[in-house]
């Protein structure tokens, strides 16, 4: 086959109409369950972006969903899948929870750099423990990320539930003691411009974060490399790049994002470390780096329009009476989308076809 | 350029399946306007009480908790004409935005559904003086996670150690005289997270049994988790290998694995919160009661009738907060009898449940 002139399938035509066919459908339920799907869109678009309040709420969400699809994008893109950013985002959270607590009273400028590096290693390491396996042992990351996510779940119970974390006065709850004031991240909208807003400087650090992915992978030589590894192993070594190093850094620089995640939820939500905490976003992100096509300006979009989901799905239960888990068909929806999209391609080329014999 | 008009076909196909879709659905309204927000058409007086109400992350369908709570909102909405609304906690996350949000609406009363929103409650309380709030299951704490109790939050207590020593002292009595399936003079319990609520219940339950039959041994065991119906099972399953035939579960919806385990293995099960009768019938014996939709009910008719009282507010057995729900056949009369008493007894003020678990 000729090389294309246009290939559309890697433009975002897949990702909107992926979104588009979802929508639909999950509107489709809407109507069977008895509500009018305009009326549950519209109040899910006004709770996501009604006010300034909401689109403060709604990119309050996209920051952890943005950084954990960074990481699931990153090992994308060299060729391996990362199912542990949950994980990794939890390790982050733990290690930064600690170190704000361990010197509560330095000042910031020695405290939050203190506590941000702690994040993104604790991720780091978490994530690259991954990649060593499968460099040294060959053992596939998918099935020990899944196993990482389990193991640091259990940990936080150990640490939290009397253990050596566990706040003597944390609510009662499984929670640990809070942060120094010097690791918190300033609140960035003051309060007459959208008062009681919770978004936290935790959003520039998100975008900082998305451009450093953007430098990695295209304008530095190991994220050349990276690439390369992604597009074909065995080519990769050929070209006298060692896959296997590889494959521990970009686990680890993987678990960086993750771990930076899990940190700006404690500096800038909590400032602290719950039991249970920030469930289900390292998930989320495998959604969100697979519709962002793990590209830097993908995955900020995806993220913002799941963070609209989960926002705006909580509001349309509130003001339509709708269940929220509505929006968790749809997301589901855009995923089983992106999934069939080798289907899709197959299909157009197929259309394809019998259209260049006619002409 | 064949790509480019493949292209062009998809989007028109989807195109037309976006407008069939929405041609479709547009003659719903007729449909949806009669399900559709009942209390926002059910018109509301002038002065209508607007009342939210934010679950916690167990959500709607828990059976247990967050159900009841809807359930009192449901009530009041029918019985006393008020404007109500619901909202589900997904993540922790939720607690504060779902909370304000209501607040910003200028809602008169905002309930917290649980123990994980103390936190949550005392920042949104604090910001919204003029809103009331309830909580249920807790007082605010401030970020030092010290209680501070606000002028305009209804703490909601329940005296979970007496609804757990009520069906304590059914379990016991059946223990004792080896009824039924109980032949191992064993019980066992399992709460959710060691929390304060759970623990009472657990409590309550234990003292009860060392007080009516101190011979049978007791076990303890915690799920780490209120959702996950799985790992309710895992150590109902182990509480079985060791004996158990009298299981209690204190963890929401990650108790039903641990009654579930208890169906699977033919022994007895008792459920929490909510009558669960119906979840086993044969297995769950009764069920240790907490009528959060009583409080819930009996807040939102505070509201209404302008009685409201800020700070504790208890539910106990005294004033119908608590109690045991629906007896299965198997359990026999002597047992009923027994629990009865300990019934008229706490309200007398004869028995007072320890609230402290003894068996960790």
């Amino acid at each position: 086959m000729r090389q294309p002139s246009f290939d559309w399938t890697q433009g975002p035509a897949i990702p909107v109409v992926s979104v588009l066919f979802a929508l639909v459908l999950g509107g489709l339920f809407v109507w069977i369950s008895g509500h009018d799907p305009i009326q549950a869109y519209a109040a899910l678009f006004r709770g996501a972006f009604g006010s300034p309040y909401d689109v403060s709420e709604t990119l309050v969400i996209a920051v952890p969903l943005l950084l954990a699809g960074l990481s699931v994008a990153v090992a994308f893109r060299a060729g391996l899948f990362n199912i542990g950013a949950q994980g990794q985002l939890l390790v982050g959270a733990v290690a930064a929870g600690w170190v704000g607590a361990l010197w509560p009273d330095l000042p910031g400028i020695l405290l939050l750099p203190l506590t941000l590096a702690a994040g993104v290693l604790g991720g780091a390491a978490y994530g690259g423990i991954a990649g060593w396996l499968k460099a040294a042992r060959g053992v596939n990351e998918v099935i020990t990320t899944i196993m990482q996510n389990y193991t640091i779940v259990f940990v936080m119970h150990w640490l939290l539930q009397n253990g050596p974390m566990q706040a003597p006065n944390a609510f009662g709850t499984p929670a640990s003691a809070p942060i120094g004031a010097g690791a918190i991240l300033p609140i960035v909208l003051p309060d007459f411009l959208v008062p009681s807003s919770r978004l936290h400087a935790g959003i520039v650090l998100a975008l900082l974060a998305t451009l450093g992915f953007w430098f990695l992978l295209w304008r530095t030589s190991l994220g050349y490399e990276l690439r390369a590894v992604g597009l074909g192993m065995r080519a990769a070594a050929q070209a006298g790049i060692d896959p296997r190093k590889r494959m521990v850094i970009v686990m680890a620089i993987a678990g960086g994002f993750a771990g930076l995640a899990g940190m700006i939820q404690v500096s800038g939500l909590f400032h602290r470390v719950y039991d249970g905490f920030s469930a289900g976003f390292g998930f989320d992100a495998i959604a969100v780096a697979l519709l962002g096509k793990n590209t830097p300006v993908g995955v900020l979009l995806s993220a913002l329009l799941f963070a609209a989901f989960s926002r705006g799905g909580t509001l349309m239960q509130s003001d339509a009476e709708i269940s929220s888990h509505l929006v968790e068909i749809v997301e589901a929806l855009v995923l089983f989308v992106i999934a069939a999209e080798t289907v899709v391609r197959a299909v157009a080329r197929r259309w394809g076809r019998p259209v260049k014999a006619a002409s | 350029m064949k790509r480019l008009l493949a292209f062009a076909l998809m989007t028109m196909t989807v195109a037309a399946a976006c407008g069939g879709g929405a041609g479709t659905a547009s003659p719903s309204p007729s449909a949806a306007a009669t399900s559709a927000a009942p209390s926002k058409t059910a018109a509301p007086t002038a002065a209508a009480v607007k009342v939210g109400l934010v679950t916690d992350v167990g959500g709607l369908n828990d059976k247990s908790f967050n159900a009841l709570a809807n359930q009192g909102r449901l009530d009041a909405e029918k019985d006393l004409k008020v404007q109500t609304s619901v909202t589900e906690s997904k993540k922790q996350e939720d607690y504060v935005p779902n909370l304000t949000n209501y607040a910003q609406q200028k809602y008169d009363l905002v309930i917290a559904v649980g123990f994980l929103m103390t936190n949550a409650t005392w920042k949104v309380a604090k910001q919204f003086p003029d809103v009331k709030f309830a909580i249920i299951d807790g007082a605010p704490a401030n970020d030092k996670g010290d209680t501070e109790n606000l002028p305009n939050v209804a703490n909601l207590f329940f005296k979970e150690q007496e609804a757990g020593y009520l069906v304590g002292v059914i379990a016991a009595t059946m223990a004792k005289n080896k009824v039924g399936k109980a032949t191992h003079n064993t019980v066992c319990s399992m709460g959710g997270i060691p929390i304060p609520p759970v623990d009472r219940y657990i409590a309550g339950y234990q003292d009860a049994v060392k007080t009516v039959s101190p011979t049978t041994t007791i076990l303890n065991g915690y799920s780490n988790d209120f959702v996950d119906q799985a790992k309710g099972k895992e150590v109902g399953l182990n509480h079985i290998s060791k004996n158990c035939d009298i299981l209690f579960q204190v963890a929401g919806a990650s108790g039903l694995g641990y009654i579930q385990a208890a169906k699977d293995k033919g022994v007895y099960a008792i459920g929490v919160d909510a009558d669960q009768a119906y979840v086993a019938p044969g297995t769950v014996l009764t069920s240790a009661l907490k009528r959060v939709n009583k409080a819930v009910y009996d807040t939102i008719k505070a509201v209404v009738n302008k009685t409201f009282k800020a700070g504790d507010n208890s539910f106990n057995a005294t004033n119908d907060g608590v109690g045991y729900g629906t007896l299965d056949p198997a359990v026999p009369a002597d047992a009923k009898a027994a629990a009865d008493k300990a019934l008229a007894d706490i309200k007398s003020g004869k028995i007072t449940p320890k609230d402290a678990v003894q068996v960790k």
